[in-house]
């Protein structure tokens, strides 16, 4: 299923969009601005 | 003459040829240990300058170096063209290059706070703990020391923990006076730790698909500086603001931009030898970079001068711990059985984004590098950056600080001795792939 999606998507921006490994470091960065607007006040 | 089969032709999929292995996973230590060394020497032109200029001048400055750097050098090395193929076969790898380097760019800045709060001695060791978060991506979502054996298991956590320990030992003997808040500091410490630990998923996903380092990089330097861009804008107080500030940074630019250049060469040892050893031993060999640092601030600068007994027993245990930790990693190669669940993890990848099982076997193998012939956009790449380099150069100003040159040439040297036998060892075992 995933390869048919992938073949369907030429930049592949679905499927990394679909991949739940690019969450992970998505989430940490999103984490990271908070944590640096906090500790910059 | 033919090149000896580097895979083995078994049912699909193939392996990768035991001896050929080996090859590989010596080149990625020696890649390993030379990061460590370009990463930790890449502080020295900021500690020349950095005495009254803006934190986010300095990390903006050196992201700048840091941004020329990553894309001539591949350009010189592999060409632009080589890049345009890994990109036609992986398209997805520009956006996770790009994330990695947003990653990076609020990490480093993270760190500056931290050193402002908590001082560097506190600071350095929290951050480098981003090779234990590494080992852990590595082992739960790439198969990082499955099948490893309890002694590889041993060497790798062992020397990593090793490491940390003689870290915290380095930084407190190169204390700095904290002056801030503790908390605030140590938590912008850990929060840096945890992206550049996070920051090896991205590292990891590309070098399983095949990709070449060099290719990598210029699209995580655009993550990077186009972060560090609206980062040093929104905390310089606006455009306007900061250009002020690099204004009166004039005659210091050129050493932090020299700084960034440093750090690129040892990063792109980082990356290749995250991608032939994995995340799990890479990144505890190239935090070898916080023993570098400490020998420059100690011979080239003469920081510790006058310094206690205390203070040298820190250095000398520090230093032998640390060195016994990354020796520990070193010699903890993957096995056979650990590397056939490393191609599984390529195999789920290549599935995923539907891409060229030959081509993600090849690149795993060291194998299709630099076959490109250099273009115009090449030289015109590396022509750009080496003339905005050099006009930083003429608007210099000698720093005012004495460095013991003898020791700065004595270091020099082991670095350039270093970035020979890896750059050649690296090139004849995989042409840069």
């Amino acid at each position: 299923m995933n390869k048919e999606h992938a073949s369907q998507d030429r930049w592949l921006l679905g499927t990394v969009l679909g991949d739940i490994h690019f969450w992970i470091p998505l989430a940490v960065l999103l984490g990271g601005l908070v944590l640096l607007k906090w500790i910059s006040r | 003459m033919t090149e000896a089969p580097t895979l083995i032709n078994e049912a699909t999929p193939p392996s990768i040829a035991p001896k050929r292995l080996k090859s590989l996973q010596r080149v990625g230590v020696l890649c390993g240990f030379a990061a460590g060394a370009w990463l930790g020497a890449a502080e020295a032109p900021t500690k020349l300058v950095s005495i009254g200029v803006s934190p986010l001048v300095i990390s903006f400055m050196m992201v700048l170096g840091v941004f020329l750097a990553r894309w001539s050098v591949p350009a010189l090395l592999q060409g632009m063209s080589q890049v345009r193929e890994d990109v036609r076969q992986a398209p997805h790898l520009m956006l996770w290059g790009i994330l990695a380097g947003c990653l990076w760019a609020v990490a480093n800045t993270l760190t500056i706070f931290a050193i402002r709060n908590i001082g560097l001695s506190i600071a350095f060791p929290l951050w480098n703990s981003n090779s234990l978060l590494g080992i852990f991506w590595g082992f739960v979502l790439f198969n990082e020391l499955r099948n490893a054996g309890r002694l590889r298991w041993l060497g790798v956590l062992g020397g990593a923990a090793l490491m940390f320990v003689g870290g915290v030992l380095l930084a407190a003997a190169s204390s700095v006076q904290a002056q801030g808040h503790a908390m605030l500091g140590i938590a912008g410490a850990l929060g840096a730790g945890v992206l550049w630990g996070t920051m090896y998923i991205p590292y990891r996903k590309a070098y399983l698909t095949g990709m070449s380092p060099l290719s990598f990089v210029t699209f995580f330097a655009v993550g990077e500086l186009g972060m560090i861009s609206a980062l040093a804008i929104v905390y310089t107080g606006g455009i306007h603001s900061l250009w002020q500030q690099l204004v009166l940074s004039q005659g210091v630019l050129f050493w932090l931009v020299l700084g960034g250049v440093m750090w690129v060469i040892g990063d792109i040892f980082q990356q290749y030898a995250a991608k032939y050893i994995g995340i799990s031993r890479g990144i505890p060999l190239s935090n070898t970079n916080q023993l570098w640092g400490l020998l420059w601030g100690i011979l080239v600068f003469a920081e510790l001068r006058g310094a206690s007994r205390t203070v040298h027993f820190e250095v000398i245990g520090g230093s032998v711990l640390m060195a016994l930790g990354a020796g520990a990693v070193a010699v903890s190669s993957a096995t056979e059985k650990e590397h056939s669940r490393w191609k599984d993890a390529a195999q789920r990848e290549t599935q995923r984004y539907n891409l060229d099982q030959d081509y993600v076997l090849a690149r795993m193998a060291g194998e299709g590098g630099a076959r490109q012939k250099r273009t115009w956009l090449d030289w015109l790449l590396a022509g750009v950056s080496t003339a905005v380099i050099v006009a930083f150069a003429l608007t210099a100003e000698i720093p005012k600080s004495e460095p013991h040159w003898g020791a700065m040439a004595a270091l020099l040297a082991a670095m350039l001795v270093l970035l020979a036998i890896s750059g050649i060892a690296l090139w004849r075992a995989t042409k840069f792939s």
